[in-house]
């Protein structure tokens, strides 16, 4: 445990002092929250009122409210995961860099190796995406504030939720490669690629039935509802409060995401924990299967 | 207490190294020589049990290195030719994170760090950046980092390739001092023939195989050319002696098999030798001839029908 340990601050140690590799991964959360200030708030907010009905006047404070929930969750959706692929540089590093000859002549399992750069990223995007969601919950307080402290630990258990998801995830990714070329490749791909896939872009629910169906067996899926939930339960409390029909707030919901089906049924937001927890133990198990695997193949 | 028995590692077509045997002994200084993409580093990745070999076995203290991987893995201790530590860390962080990896841990570790620092001459460089350190200093932390789990087996991989002449003394002092104190064994491939005309045992490996091996010594009787050089001579004077020869300043050069071939054109033409010097053949001689690389610069004056 105590080789895992001091491997998993090596890690962290080369990530923070290698201040292109961190800022790189903290701009990214930062880009996003300003291109969405920038250019979508205005687009949301007219799709959330074109839903209300005729004659009926909400408090431009909720609306707010409600656009802001839903740009800073899709943020956190994307980040939770993209930067965990900019974190895990340093995997991808030690090989380009020739250090991981080192590691190989000596006598440390491949699995506490592969388990000490798993935790760093875990850690390193974790500090990360908490400034993203600190910043995220600053910028929703500027345009209207309703969420509750239970609200505020269920976004952390998320985001925490969501970063070990894509850590383990940008493992695997990342585990065949083996120059700087070919992780940039990668971690372009996916960011570019990844908002868009799990619905953090643009609600799953606007793509076609089929595309619907099939994403449904990803996880990311559920983990972008997961944070849609929790960022807009409040607003929709207060939607409801203020006299929008129910009928309406549901229809605001899955146009949203939040309430996704599989297999015909919605999944609630207790049975989308239970789908990330379980996808993440299986690609953990399938982590640890890599490491081992290559460790025999060396020997 | 390192046993190779018919080595053989293909990468597809390539034959990188084929069947090559040798043993070296405990405390032994081993000089592994070759030109680049000779197959020594392949060779070397075999006996730390980083690359499987195609055929053959290599026994460390008795154990085959492909059955017990992690054991013979705490044995060895390598240098490798270019650094392989973290640039950004500290000296201390990076041999602390290196030592972890053989289990070396909070006191252990300190106490074998401080006993490593004294030995290095360390103290002032331990909390600098590593890559704040001159490529000497840089040198000294590589040696640390592969001492610092106590091997039996020091593998040098060109340790001194592009130090200064004093980093370079320094740095074999310690290593005679760990050989002779504590009866390490080490495994040297180097550029520098000088390093291994202190060699106890050679082996020169040429596309793959093996071409020559024995002590220096040995080698140099059989393989090396001596050289006599001539001066206060005219080149015509030189063609008479039929012998390859080259110019240099105030005079000419020699090729010789042996010190018998010279004084039988002492015997024979004395009135030449009235200034000269006859060099023995030296590591580089030896190298050259044996992988064929020559490109001396002799002249061939040799009578073919002598």
């Amino acid at each position: 445990m105590k080789t895992t340990l001091i491997l998993m601050h090596r890690h962290q140690k080369l990530f923070f002092k290698d201040k292109g590799m961190f800022l790189s991964s903290l701009i990214t959360p930062v880009i996003l929250i300003v291109l969405y200030m920038t250019f979508l708030d205005r687009i949301y907010h007219n799709s959330f009122v074109s839903y209300m009905p005729k004659n009926f006047s909400l408090s431009s404070s909720i609306i707010n409210a409600t656009v802001a929930s839903q740009l800073i969750s899709s943020l956190l959706a994307v980040t939770c995961v993209t930067v965990t692929f900019s974190v895990n540089m340093t995997m991808v590093q030690d090989y380009a860099l020739g250090i991981r000859k080192d590691f190989d002549i000596a006598p440390v399992k491949k699995s506490v190796l592969y388990l000490s750069y798993l935790f760093a990223t875990i850690l390193n995007s974790l500090i990360v995406n908490m400034v993203a969601l600190i910043l995220g919950l600053f910028y929703i307080a500027t345009r209207g504030w309703y969420l509750q402290a239970v609200d505020i630990v269920w976004l952390i258990g998320d985001v925490v939720l969501l970063v070990v998801f894509g850590a383990v995830l940008s493992g695997i990714i990342c585990f065949p490669l083996r120059t700087q070329g070919a992780r940039n490749a990668v971690g372009t791909i996916v960011s570019a690629g990844y908002g868009f896939f799990c619905g953090a872009y643009m609600p799953l629910h606007y793509f076609g039935t089929h595309l619907q169906n099939v994403m449904s067996f990803f996880p990311s899926t559920y983990a972008t509802s997961l944070l849609k939930n929790h960022f807009l339960n409040r607003p929709f409390h207060q939607m409801q409060e203020a006299g929008v029909p129910k009928a309406v707030i549901k229809e605001i919901a899955i146009s949203l995401d939040c309430k996704p089906k599989l297999l015909g049924h919605v999944v609630s937001v207790e049975m989308m924990i239970l789908l990330l927890l379980m996808a993440t133990i299986i690609l953990l198990v399938l982590y640890l299967f890599l490491s081992q695997y290559r460790s025999k193949k060396l020997s | 207490m390192i046993e190779v028995k018919h080595l053989s590692k293909s990468f597809g077509d390539l034959q990188a190294v084929d069947d090559i045997s040798f043993s070296v002994k405990k405390g032994q200084l081993f000089a592994f020589l070759g030109v680049n993409g000779a197959g020594k580093s392949t060779t070397i990745s075999m006996l730390t049990s980083e690359l499987m070999p195609t055929s053959g076995s290599v026994w460390i203290d008795g154990v085959n290195v492909q059955d017990e991987s992690e054991l013979i893995k705490r044995k060895i201790g390598v240098v490798f030719q270019e650094t392989v530590l973290d640039q950004e860390l500290t000296v201390y962080e990076n041999l602390e994170c290196r030592a972890a990896l053989y289990g070396i841990t909070g006191k252990d570790f300190q106490l074998r760090l401080q006993q490593l620092v004294e030995m290095f001459d360390m103290h002032d460089f331990i909390k600098r950046p590593f890559k704040h350190l001159s490529g000497g200093q840089r040198r000294r932390v590589d040696l640390i980092r592969a001492l610092i789990h106590r091997p039996q087996i020091l593998i040098l991989d060109e340790p001194t390739t592009g130090l200064d002449p004093g980093t370079r003394k320094m740095i074999w002092a310690i290593i005679e001092q760990l050989r002779q104190e504590e009866e390490l064994t080490v495994f040297l491939t180097t550029h520098y023939m000088e390093e291994a005309n202190d060699a106890s045992f050679v082996v020169i490996i040429d596309h793959g195989h093996i071409v020559a091996k024995g002590t220096p010594h040995e080698l140099k009787n059989q393989y090396a050319l001596d050289t006599l050089y001539l001066y206060q001579v005219s080149e015509e004077d030189v063609q008479r002696l039929h012998m390859s020869y080259r110019c240099i300043n105030h005079g000419y050069a020699i090729a010789l098999k042996d010190v018998k071939e010279a004084t039988k054109l002492i015997i024979t033409y004395p009135q030449l030798f009235t200034d000269y010097e006859i060099i023995k053949g030296d590591m580089d001689s030896v190298f050259l001839n044996v992988t064929g690389k020559k490109g001396n610069g002799y002249e061939d004056n040799t009578d073919p029908d002598a």
